[in-house]
């Protein structure tokens, strides 16, 4: 199990094609998300919600000031700090961090260690890992946490089109580790290849859907949640000042 | 002026589908954010906006006869005990307020089946159920006592 998987499959499916087919899908992200953008007109928004709160503001932003922003909102970013409830938090981190690890993993499997022997054993186990945290995080806020299920009433099984990012991560991962298991167990077989070809199928659905899918909020959250910090560092923002008092008196 | 809710501010997380009276706060079925489903139903209750732990949710009046342009704020801090609002109207005026909302920390109330079960002998008497503890009244509820009472009435 501790064997690079995609060497596995080089007679079936060449390095070289598996690496166009990574290009591919971030090209895919990056139009997804470009087009996701225009079509909503959030673009647009944003572009006149940065004018409307430069013509509010108050106290100007010196480029330091802005630089120091954008570190507390990438680290905020990094602890899922804007959410308030703990279960939502942590199945976020679980499913933010184990898509990275997988990602990463699966970048140096394929162009820096495209042969199973000159892969370090760390790199497949830390995939492995990654993929189990997706599943942990992901289903954990796919079957309990879901707002439409915990709250509104829905099935845990209810599927709709916001969940086609979600559904596609969980397939996707769950694949890798079933396929990685058959290619590990049944090297060559007809089964392993099918279990190959619908991991690529859902990783494929999770990359070329961004336009329908929420995967552009990987990229729009962190930005909004600068551009919020902004408005309340220059005096712009439309909420409230904090509260100076405290009405906390009796435990 | 019924509520609606800032799609970018918004993370789904159900909280106002889980306190609105009316149950008009429902979940997008496609983008998996929080919406009003029936504004003219709306009690104009305010438990959503200020419950938001986003600031996600506004409100406005409805639009064939107020105009827009107006926007009602409210930021909650329940470490503070406190919900701080600001109002925009339509031309600039701004007025703000703050509202203590508690004295005790947030959470910090039981509730009704954390207490043991009144007893029979409590129907007895005039408090209600987990009265006096309940309220921290030391001594127990200030009553009048029969002689202080109006003569006739007893």
């Amino acid at each position: 199990m501790g064997t690079n998987p995609f060497a596995a499959v080089t007679e079936f499916w060449s390095p070289l094609a598996m690496k166009v087919y990574i290009v591919l899908m971030i090209a895919a992200v990056i139009i997804g998300v470009i087009f996701d953008v225009s079509h909503k007109g959030s673009g647009i928004y944003f572009a006149e919600r940065r004018k409307r709160s430069r013509a509010l503001a108050r106290n100007p932003l010196s480029s330091g000031k802005a630089f120091a922003l954008a570190i507390e909102t990438l680290a905020e970013a990094a602890v899922s700090g804007e959410f308030d409830k703990t279960p939502r938090r942590l199945s976020h981190l679980l499913t933010m961090y184990g898509f990275l690890l997988n990602v990463i993993t699966t970048l140096l499997m394929v162009f820096v260690y495209p042969t199973a022997t000159a892969t370090p054993r760390v790199v497949p186990m830390l995939w492995m890992l990654g993929a189990v945290m997706v599943l942990a995080g992901g289903l954990w806020f796919f079957l309990f946490l879901r707002a439409n299920v915990a709250v509104d009433g829905d099935s845990p099984w209810h599927l709709g089109r916001a969940d086609l990012f979600i559904g596609s991560l969980l397939a996707s991962m769950a694949f890798a580790l079933v396929w990685h298991f058959a290619q590990a167990r049944y090297p060559g077989t007809v089964g392993a290849y099918i279990l190959f070809g619908l991991y690529m199928f859902f990783m494929t659905l999770l990359f070329v859907t961004v336009p329908w899918s929420k995967f552009a909020h990987v990229f729009f959250k962190p930005a909004v949640a600068y551009q919020r910090r902004v408005e309340e560092a220059t005096g712009a923002s439309d909420l409230p000042s904090p509260s100076t008092q405290n009405f906390i008196v009796r435990s | 002026m019924p509520t609606f809710v800032d799609m970018t501010r918004c993370d789904g997380c159900g909280e106002c589908v889980d306190i609105c009276p009316s149950d008009i706060m429902h979940i997008d079925p496609v983008y998996r954010r929080s919406y009003n489903i029936e504004p003219n139903m709306c009690w104009e209750c305010y438990s959503c906006v200020k419950y938001c732990p986003q600031q996600a949710i506004d409100v406005r009046g409805y639009a064939d006869f107020a105009p827009l342009g107006h926007k009602v704020r409210v930021l909650r801090e329940p470490e503070k005990g406190a919900v701080s609002w600001k109002i925009k109207f339509r031309d600039g005026r701004e007025k703000n307020f703050l509202s203590p909302i508690r004295t005790t920390p947030w959470g910090s109330i039981k509730g009704p089946a954390e207490y043991d079960p009144p007893r029979d002998a409590d129907l007895a008497t005039q408090e209600l159920a987990h009265e006096p503890d309940a309220l921290k009244i030391e001594g127990g509820l200030p009553a009048l006592r029969p002689d202080q009472l109006k003569r006739g009435l007893i």
